[in-house]
Order: C-alpha cells, then structure tokens, then sequence
C-alpha cells in the first residue's frame, strides 16, 4: 500500500488544537471529528450557522495557516485530497431555502441545501432546478456548484454554471462576497458565478447561491434499445440526436448496462418530454430512426433514468469523466477499452475499469484515456481511484502553459494565506 | 516575462510609437489623421464623446500580440473596439490613447456540423455566423438587436444577449474557446470546444470582462440546431399593465417560449410610422410572442398562449401567417431603436433587469420618471426575461434637457435595483454605469472583482477605467456633439 503524501505545510495540527482555536469562535459544539469518508478529507469538521461564523472561521485559518476545505457529503474532498486538510468546513446547518419565487423561476438557497432539497421545494410549483448528479439528496448546492456536478439531463439544460445567476462566498480575510444577483439576465459586474464554478473550494467557501428554475415538463418518457455492438448503439444515438430535441441521451457499455439492470450488451436510453401530442409525435420518429427501440413510460422511464443517473462507481478501482467535442466521443470510447455510461449528445462520458485490476493497468488505462481525450482537444478528471492510488495517480489534467499561469495568478489573488483546499487542483494549485 | 515596472508614458511616443505599430500593421492598418479618428469617438453610447490618438487595426492575433507587446513596453494603455455598436460606452477610450479595431479579422475558421461548433476570428459580425450555418438548420443564439453590425468580439466582451435568449441563452452560454492576447501581448488558449474545462472556468471570466482583460482574437462556438418549427404572434392590450399580466401567465403556465417581447404606445407609433408594418397604432402595448420547437405541439400551446392573452385583456391576437409576416414582425421589433430617431434629436437607450414579477411597478415608475423630467420615454425590450431598455427622448442642443436624460436614466436605475433587479441585463457597466455600481455591489465585491480583473491584467492597461468605479477619478460628462445612428 502505498501512503498518503505528506501536505506541504510543516506542523499539522491535531483534532484537539484545530478544535480548541475554531471552537472559541464559534462554540466546541459545532466542531466535530469527521464521520464516514469525510476522514479523507478532513482532520476535524466544523459547522458554522452563518456567514459571519464562515468568516471568523476563514479569518482564524488565515492566521493560524490552518488548511480548510469546504465539505458537502465529502463525496468529492474524499477523493481528491492526498491527506485530509486541518478543517472541513461542513455547512450542514446552512441550508435554508432562503428565496423562492415561482412566479420569477428563480431561486436563492444556502449552499448547505442538496439538490435534492430544492426540488422538494419547488415541485408543487411544477418547477425544478434541472440539474442531475448523482444521489442528488446527497449533493449539496455547494458541492454542485464547486466541483461541477452533471447528470444525464445537461443535454437539454445545460448544467450549474448555465442556471446560477448568483453567488455569495466568503473569500480571503473572511470577506463575504457576492456577484451576480438574483435576475434571470444581469451583466452587471465581473462573473465571479464562473470562477468560483469549478473552483474545487480553492478560492473560497460558496455560501449561497441563486439560480434559474426551469418548468417540469408535463409529460415524460424514454426509449429504450438494446444493441450487440457500441458502433450501432452511437449510430442510433446520432440519428436520434440529430433529428429530436431530446432531454437526455445515454449509451450505456455492457458493465454499466448492467448495473442499471439492463439485460442488453450495449443500451441507448434516449429521454425526451413534453406535451402529450410533443411526447407521441416524439415517439413516432424514435420507432422509424431505431426500430429495435421500446418505449418506457412515466414511472418506468423514471426508474431506469434515476438508475443511469445514480449509476454508482465506488467499488471500481478507477473511473473517470473525459469530455471531448460530442462527435469524437464514440470512436474514443470504442478505441479506450473502458466501461462507459455517455451523455452522448454532450461529448462527456463517464469511464470506469470494472473488476479486480491491478495498478499497473489502471495506470496504462488512465494514460490512454487521458493521451485519447486530449488528442480530441478535450480533457479527463478521474472521479474516483482506490485509495492505494492517491500517491501517483492526478485527479486533473495539466492545462497549458499559458492558461495555468493564469490560474496561479487567480489562486495567489483570491487566497493569498494558501488555506484553501490547497495542494490538490489542477497544477498543484 | 512581465516588465514589472514598464517605462512611464513618453510625451512624444506619438510619432515613433505609430512607426513602429504600422511595422506590424501595415500602412492601411493604422488611421492616425484627427479627421479620420472622429469616427471612433464614441460607440452607442453617444452622451460622452473622446477620439483615441491612434487606431490599429490588426489582422492576426500575432499582430495583436506584436501591436500589445509594443505598447506594454511603453507603458500605454488601449481600448478594443468591434463595431462600437455597444451602447455603454465600453469602447470609449478614457485614457487610452490606441484603440485597437478587430474589424480585419473576420475570417469565419471553421464549421463543425458534427461537433456543433463554429471557430471564429473576433471580428466576425454575429448575423454572419448563423448565415453560414443556417443552410445546415443551425443558428448561433445570441441575437442582440444589432446583430447585422455587431462583432462576436464585442458580445464576448458585453456578454451580449438578444430577444431569444430567454429560452437560449446569452453569449456566455454559447462560448467554448477563446483565443486571448494579454495586455503584455503573451497569446493565451483558454477552453476549447469540449463541454467540461480543465481547471478555473477562465473563459466565463472573460466574457462579459468589457474589454478590460486583454483583447480576444478567436472564439469557439457553439451553434444550436433550429426549431422544427415556430409561430409568431402579436398580442395587443390596452395597456403596459394587461401586457405584463400576460407575459407573466405565460411563464408561469410553465411554457417557455423563444421571445416575448414588448413594445409600448410611443415606439409601437414610431415603428409604424418608419416601417408600415400594421401595427395597431391605437394600441397601449403589443407584445410579440415566438413559440418554437416540435410542430406536433404548436398548435396546442399557441391556443394556450391566446388564452392566456386574451384573460389578460388582449383586445386581439395576430398569427403571422408566413415567413414574410413573420420577419416583419421581428424587423419591427429590431428596428425600433432606428425608428424613434424620427421623434427626437437624439435618445438613449437604457438597460435595466427587475424580477418579471416587477414589470408593472418599474413601468410605473419610468411614467413618473418621465413626468417629472418632462421628457418622453417609450419603452421597448425583453418581458420574458424582465430585461428593460426604456429609450428617453432628448434634445443635445437643450443642455437641460442633456442633463435631465442623464439623470432619468440613473433614477430608472436605481428604481431597477430598488425592485432586486440590476443596473444591465445585456448592455454592460462600460463607463456609462460606473457610478451605480455600489448600488448593487460592496466594496468587497469589487474588490474582488478588481482583483479577478488583475489576475488577466495587473497594470490595468486594457480599457481602462471601465466597469469598477474609481473613487475620485470620476469620467467626465462631455458636452454632446452628435448622434451616432444605432
């Protein structure tokens, strides 16, 4: 087993030190020792109930250089730290709705609320956030917005950084800072909705966020086929791409096919919505384009498509999400030797190895995908690796040259101290 | 490598400084005669006037690099400019002597049907993209209304959106890839035309930045496969207020539609008057409503849409019977900015956001506005997405009449961020909204944001002085000259 790596500042400071500094600032009952996999991602946690206690608390790490990473489900932080930071910060008791206006379609919720949670809230209005990751009960706002999580549904929607018109984190010195707003059109000012977006919790801690809530649509439904060969599946996916606004588009390898109880070598699920007549009009051109397809309806077409989304990769020793412009996807995917669930409309796939492999093949699997996706001008960030894998397997690319400088000069910008998730971005960052 | 401390300006740099640019540019890529310069005074935004010393305009992104390069050296500021169809003031140059056209380079690189992508050249019109695709049944979304002028640069730089953003999306959306000269001239590629990033999200950074973070030279687009099919519609109420009351319903019924926009009584008068488009010119308001996407559905939700306008006091509801009505419509409604030329000397054109919900109360408010300048003021823009453009009518050779426009325009504003909305939905800060910006934002907001600024260009050398106020550097209102067309 190869070990963690040590966390580039010197003296690591114990549970008990972390607990008495944080704990006089916002009491020793809102910091806790971290439960389940949060232990890979944090040596303590602490649970602020408002922006100012994120701030006292951000303001003290500064000083004491205490590492801190925000910390939703530590679904993500769990995998991407080489060793836990000092201080998760978990905003488990920051999340209220805190504006919902149907009438508007926009919505304001504190970064600590899941995604899950927010649909509760807005499907009586028939309307909903139309993200998807997976488990959306156990994705936090935060964690959507911070680490980019897409489901299925970014096809038709779009993902997080497409629907968040606002945004609010505290930043270096523990300033509370927001942009955007709460319209559904606004340019006013720089888009700090975009770099904290994919931020990974580098730049700051989200505390809460504004977005666009879209109509649920009255009707849905999916096709479903089954096909001996990837090369059939991606043609049928194309055809049906080509000619249908579709609200999602899956080509599933047999392993992933598999796990979402699919008994078909390789499947395409395609969905598509709308009115009764958009639904059955719909439906009339999937049966000429796809013969083989069948079609699932309602609640049965929801169950395939929450087990596509919630497709779950933890006992896979490595898989990935490589995104390239949508038309090279199917030949890199057959060429990559990978397991595979794709939004094939999208260019992103998410790629796994199942089964038993030992290092050295996933290491030989990983440089393939990465060589394969970047040939195609796209990139690859691995969203989950055995822990024996930390020490020497990259979670992200290398951007160029030019455009990482650029980025080390906005981390050395927003985060001065050095406290914020450090060491595990892109470059080092 | 950065030159830390570049040399302090030089009070003759003009001559040797225009040498050495026309080295790299070409003899036709410089204008340096004052006569010449007038023309790139100002852009939409006409109230502040201010020729640059020297306009470049390069051809490649090599020469833009070399053209910064030089300029960095000496320690001298620029402004980028597309069309100057901006409206502001975000070409304007406020102590930037070179301006830097992007015009020549307006070569359209490549069209990838199978990936859905376009790459351009910054100079590229916007209309001009969707009319290499559109053979091929695609479009590219963002349509502001001067889309037959306007440059791809320039909506980069604004985040531009247009009438059919409210279903599609504006500029920010749309943008992959971006090519972009820092102000020290070091070329850098940021995104590319995959859907994910690797690393910060620098391109959504740089888009809506107004010029202020370097100059882009190419883009990757991403186009979108057009509707089957759509119906065009023309509601007509007695009042803004009826018209509002639909626009909500519409979007509450959980359609969305491609655009709703609205005219009122004054600009439903000039547009009628300059075009002949058979407007109702009793009308309090119209409202123009594009339903898109499968034909199976669109009968079914233009009954709804007529339903819901005619509960909400629509006196009757035209259907555009074929492309030729269609595009009339859609020419109205571009074409009213031009139109209302016709009832004052001059006019400016506003940018507001409220809450859709807040349409009737920021209506209200501009009438009072109005009365009490005494200055008439129609109103035009993007109900679906509560994105307002009132127009305030004026007279430059009546200073009081300048001064009252100014002012109108700055109480709607602040009426706008009053209702929790914003100072620009489409238009931008430039210098014309400076001032209003702490309305909206914190000193730590702009703090960062001026920091997010440094990070692209720490010697604040690419359009300076725009979008973040300078607490005592306050721009200047120049007496008004003339009226640049829109």
């Amino acid at each position: 087993m190869s070990s963690s790596s040590p966390s580039p500042s010197a003296a690591r400071p114990t549970r008990d030190e972390i607990a008495a500094r944080i704990g006089a600032i916002v009491g020793r009952d809102r910091i806790r020792p971290p439960r389940g996999p949060e232990a890979a991602a944090a040596i303590a946690i602490a649970e602020p109930a408002a922006d100012g206690e994120v701030a006292e608390i951000v303001r003290a790490c500064e000083a004491d250089r205490i590492e801190t990473a925000p910390i939703g489900a530590a679904r993500t932080m769990s995998q991407i730290r080489r060793a836990p930071v000092a201080l998760g910060i978990s905003l488990a008791r920051m999340a209220r709705i805190v504006a919902y206006e149907p009438a508007d379609m926009t919505l304001a919720v504190q970064a600590g609320a899941s995604v899950g949670e927010v649909n509760r809230a807005t499907d009586s209005a028939r309307q909903h956030l139309p993200v998807d990751p997976r488990n959306p009960d156990a994705t936090t706002i935060g964690s959507l917005i911070a680490a980019s999580h897409s489901g299925p549904l970014r096809l038709s929607e779009g993902t997080a950084r497409d629907l968040l018109i606002g945004i609010r984190y505290v930043g270096r010195e523990g300033r509370i800072v927001k942009g955007g707003g709460r319209v559904v059109k606004n340019v006013a000012g720089y888009d700090l909705m975009k770099v904290m977006g994919g931020s990974f919790g580098t730049l700051g801690i989200i505390v809460e966020a504004t977005f666009k809530v879209r109509p649920i649509p009255e009707h849905r439904a999916a096709a479903f086929a089954g096909f001996g060969g990837a090369g059939d599946a991606f043609d049928a996916a194309r055809r049906l791409n080509d000619a249908l606004p579709l609200s999602y588009l899956e080509v599933l390898s047999p392993a992933a096919a598999h796990m979402c109880g699919c008994d078909a070598a390789f499947v395409v699920v395609a969905g598509f919505s709308g009115s009764r007549g958009e639904v059955d009009d719909q439906w009339n051109s999937i049966r000429h384009l796809a013969p083989a397809a069948r079609l699932l309806e309602a609640s049965e077409a929801d169950a395939l498509y929450a087990r596509i989304r919630d497709l779950d990769f933890s006992t896979a020793p490595i898989a990935a999400l490589v995104a390239m412009p949508p038309a090279e996807l199917a030949a890199a995917l057959m060429e990559s030797g990978a397991e595979f669930a794709a939004h094939a409309g999208c260019g992103v796939a998410k790629v796994f190895l199942a089964g038993a492999h030992d290092e050295t093949r996933v290491a030989q699997a990983i440089s393939r995908w990465r060589r394969r996706a970047r040939a195609a001008r796209g990139n690859l960030r691995i969203i989950r690796r055995d822990p024996s894998m930390r020490a020497w397997l990259d979670i992200f690319d290398t951007p160029d040259d030019g455009a990482l400088r650029l980025m080390k000069r906005l981390k050395a910008a927003f985060d001065p101290a050095g406290i914020f998730n450090p060491g595990c971005f892109v470059g080092g960052i | 490598m950065h030159d830390v401390n570049p040399p302090l300006p030089d009070a003759s740099f003009d001559r040797s400084l225009a040498r050495e640019l026309e080295a790299i540019v070409g003899p036709d890529g410089i204008v340096s005669r004052p006569s010449e310069l007038r023309v790139y005074e100002c852009d939409g935004w006409t109230i502040e006037k201010n020729a640059p010393d020297l306009l470049v305009m390069p051809r490649t992104t090599e020469q833009v690099s070399a053209v910064l390069k030089a300029l960095w050296h000496r320690g001298v500021a620029f402004v980028p400019r597309g069309a100057g169809t901006g409206l502001s003031g975000g070409a304007l140059p406020v102590n930037a002597p070179v301006m830097i056209c992007t015009s020549r380079m307006n070569r359209i690189v490549a069209i990838d049907l199978p990936n859905r992508r376009v790459e351009v050249e910054s100079g590229v019109v916007n209309l001009h993209v969707t009319n290499a695709v559109k053979n091929d049944r695609f479009f590219y979304a963002p349509d502001p209304s001067s889309q037959q002028a306007c440059t791809i640069g320039g909506n980069i730089a604004e985040n531009s959106g247009g009438p059919h953003t409210l279903k599609y999306g504006v500029t920010t959306n749309h943008v992959l890839g971006l090519t972009l000269v820092l102000p020290d001239g070091e070329v850098v590629e940021l995104g590319g035309p995959a859907e994910e990033r690797c690393g910060y999200d620098l391109v959504g950074a740089v888009v809506g930045a107004e010029g202020t973070a370097g100059i882009v030279t190419r883009a990757i687009l991403r186009i979108v496969r057009e509707p089957e099919d759509h119906r065009t519609m023309l509601a007509v109420f007695a009042d803004v207020e009826a018209a509002t009351r639909a626009v909500s319903s519409i979007i509450a019924s959980g359609i969305v539609p491609g655009a709703i926009e609205m005219m009122d009584q004054l600009i439903i008068r000039a547009v009628e008057e300059a075009f002949h488009v058979g407007l109702p010119g009793d009308a309090g308001a119209v409202l123009i409503i594009e339903l898109d996407g499968l034909s199976a559905g669109l009968d079914e939700y233009v009954s709804r849409v007529i339903a819901i306008a005619r509960d909400a006091g629509a006196s009757e509801v035209r259907i555009a019977r074929n492309e030729t009505e269609r595009a009339g419509l859609w020419k109205a409604r571009k074409r009213a900015f031009g139109a209302v030329g016709r009832l004052a000397p001059n006019y400016a054109t506003q940018d507001g956001v409220v809450p859709r919900t807040r349409l009737p109360d920021i209506l209200r408010a501009i009438t009072e506005v109005s009365r009490r300048h005494g200055l008439a003021i129609g109103n035009v823009f993007h109900a679906g997405d509560g994105n307002i453009h009132p127009i305030v009518l004026y007279d430059e050779r009546d200073p009081r009449q300048v001064r009252a426009a100014v002012e109108a325009g700055r109480e709607i504003l602040a009426a706008c961020v009053e209702m929790g909305g914003s100072l620009t939905g489409e238009h931008g800060i430039g210098v014309e909204k400076q001032a209003e910006m702490p309305l909206l934002f914190s000193p730590e907001d702009l703090i960062a944001m001026t920091e997010l600024r440094h990070v692209f260009d720490p010697m604040e050398r690419s359009n300076p002085n725009k979008v973040i106020p300078r607490p005592g550097s306050c721009v200047e209102v120049a007496a008004p000259r003339r009226q640049v067309p829109v």
